[in-house]
């Protein structure tokens, strides 16, 4: 265990400010080597496996305003069963809501391995004092949420203060504490690989347990490169003693060749014992719906229509 | 001065691509030999993918728009008669033939574009019932749809084959075999006509090579058949299709109203009366 390390796995700010300060990205590497990675050729058998983990990795979402109990409702039924004509298709991890629709949630999945995650800190622009983004946080606990997603605050980090970005991460960790926090970084808004790279190291020594791409709400949200960058991160943080964490992608995956190619990085780059729901999710909404088809086509040598699956 | 001759290519989403697989095959013309894309497996499936996208597009128009792109269609044909009338005696028409053919290919579409906000009150219906309620049979597109062409050199037969499907809001996978040049040249026109991508999109290649395909693949909600083909290939899609849950119609009537039917499915609603 290294000695940086504080209550709830924090590193102190004095070692997260080196690490910042030595941040260094090499683009031209980075698109190369996504690139390459892209053209792996993925066998039927390990593709079958690599679709039921995709499953078992997704945190179906749902966050607009029009959001209701009842698609709440119907979307953590698919949760449990996203196939109910298909015994060995796996239960999705979890399902993401807004704090006000967790305990709705919560009551659907509350016997199956299914979590409730919410998204909070005043998700998604994360315009708010850190007091109100604490209350936001712990009512959604307090309503059962397994794990909460909060994103970063890109006003402090455009500023130039990285320190309150950390500190507030820092704050809303010791509200969560045992239960899961995944910090999205909005890569979209961070525009270069440089500042994405900071985000995550940031994020990391403030305690997140994982850190996420994109809210979803805006048009640049996941790319591969982007969850290139954050792997490595990831393996420094934990070649530095800091322990192993997890990377959620979301925002704009829409289909299972997609979700595959980000399966490989993870592969490539961490390792197979990152492949595990533990360590990597996808936030979606519709890469559902594609991962299914697939599987279902696999089985039968028939090209599927989500006519056929349920909605949610 | 130098003479440029055309590829033809596919026309799919939109967009004017070769088959994916590379592969053509020919066609013989009186003066020139054209090497069309053979249609891959691949490239119907991609074609599926652009329909059902394509069908949003063009489903979600008004009856106003649709019936006015439609006639844009027939415009630009007006537009480019000679071409049409030189390729179809190309192909061993004679000249009075030719421009037959294209002047009523023009009549087709015309009639076809004036149908459009019209045929759900022929088709529809307030049904006669023994209660207090209204019966309403309401109509509406079946969805994606994938339509072989007759192997007939004629413009005119070709626009009936996409036709029908095309007014009542369906999109529309259009397959050509022996009148391959002649479907890519209109695809050029179809492109002028302000189509969303992926609301019509036009193949050539041998049917016999994705035949199998057409019949599994659930998204395709109806094939229809305006070629002659052998029974082992009808039992095919029928095998095929029926694991699909697909609407298979052969030889569908290509006049009147008669031909719109086969691409709707009717929506029975019951409305309680005097409440």
């Amino acid at each position: 265990m290294n000695t940086n390390l504080s209550m709830n796995n924090i590193v102190d700010w004095t070692t997260t400010s080196d690490l910042v300060g030595n941040v260094k990205v090499d683009e031209v590497g980075v698109l190369d080597r996504v690139s390459s990675l892209a053209t792996r050729s993925i066998k039927r058998e390990s593709k079958l496996d690599a679709l039921e983990k995709i499953i078992s990795m997704c945190d179906l979402t749902t966050l607009e305003g029009e959001d209701t109990e009842g698609k709440i409702i119907q979307m953590s039924s698919k949760a449990m069963s996203p196939d109910p004509n298909d015994d060995n298709v796996p239960s999705a991890a979890a399902v993401c809501v807004y704090p006000a629709l967790v305990s709705t949630a919560k009551k659907i999945v509350k016997d199956s391995n299914v979590k409730v995650a919410s998204v909070s800190s005043y998700f998604p622009s994360g315009q708010a004092p850190i007091e109100s983004k604490i209350s936001d946080t712990q009512f959604a606990i307090d309503e059962g949420a397994d794990e909460i997603d909060i994103v970063i605050n890109r006003k402090a980090f455009f500023e130039g203060d990285y320190k309150k970005v950390y500190e507030e991460i820092k704050a809303l960790k010791d509200v969560c504490g045992e239960i899961h926090l995944k910090t999205i970084l909005e890569i979209g808004e961070l525009k270069t690989y440089e500042n994405i790279k900071k985000a995550s190291v940031i994020a990391l020594c403030a305690g997140s347990d994982f850190i996420k791409t994109s809210t979803g709400k805006i048009s640049n949200g996941s790319s591969r490169e982007s969850c290139l960058i954050m792997a490595r991160t990831v393996r420094e943080f934990e070649s530095y003693g800091y322990g192993m964490r997890g990377i959620k992608v979301a925002g704009g995956i829409r289909d299972a060749k997609d979700a595959i190619r980000y399966l490989v990085i993870i592969n490539e780059e961490l390792g197979g014992s990152w492949l595990s729901p533990d360590y990597f999710r996808f936030g979606a909404s519709s890469l559902l719906d594609d991962v299914l088809k697939q599987i279902k086509k696999l089985k039968t040598n028939a090209y599927q229509s989500s006519y056929y699956f349920p909605r949610g | 001065m130098t003479e440029v001759k055309k590829t033809y290519k596919h026309y799919v989403d939109g967009k004017f691509i070769r088959s994916e697989s590379g592969k053509v095959y020919a066609i013989d013309l009186k003066k020139e030999k054209y090497e069309i894309p053979l249609t891959s497996k691949k490239d119907l499936r991609d074609a599926v993918t652009s329909s059902k996208a394509g069908f949003a597009k063009w489903n979600s128009l008004t009856m106003y728009n649709k019936s006015q792109i439609l006639y844009r269609l027939s415009e630009m044909i007006e537009g480019n008669k000679e071409s049409y009338i030189a390729l179809l005696q190309q192909h061993g028409l004679t000249k009075n033939d030719s421009k037959n053919d294209v002047e009523d290919a023009v009549n087709t579409i015309i009639w076809y574009a004036g149908i459009v906000d019209k045929w759900e009150q022929l088709t529809g219906n307030l049904n006669p019932v023994a209660g207090e309620y209204f019966n309403i049979s309401h109509q509406e597109p079946i969805g994606v749809t994938f339509s072989l062409s007759s192997d007939d050199i004629s413009l005119n037969s070709l626009v009936k084959s996409f036709l029908p499907p095309m007014s009542v809001g369906c999109s529309v996978i259009s397959f050509s075999n022996q009148n391959a040049v002649l479907a890519l040249k209109l695809s050029e026109d179809i492109n002028n006509s302000d189509f969303p991508s992926g609301s019509l999109n036009i193949l050539t290649g041998n049917f016999e090579n994705i035949v199998e395909d057409v019949g599994a693949h659930v998204e395709i909600r109806l094939a229809a058949i305006y070629s002659n083909i052998s029974n082992d290939l009808l039992e095919t899609l029928d095998v095929k299709g029926s694991d699909s849950v697909k609407r298979i119609v052969n030889l569908p009537s290509d006049e009147g109203l008669g031909s719109i039917i086969p691409f709707v499915e009717t929506k029975t609603v019951w409305h309680p009366k005097g409440q």
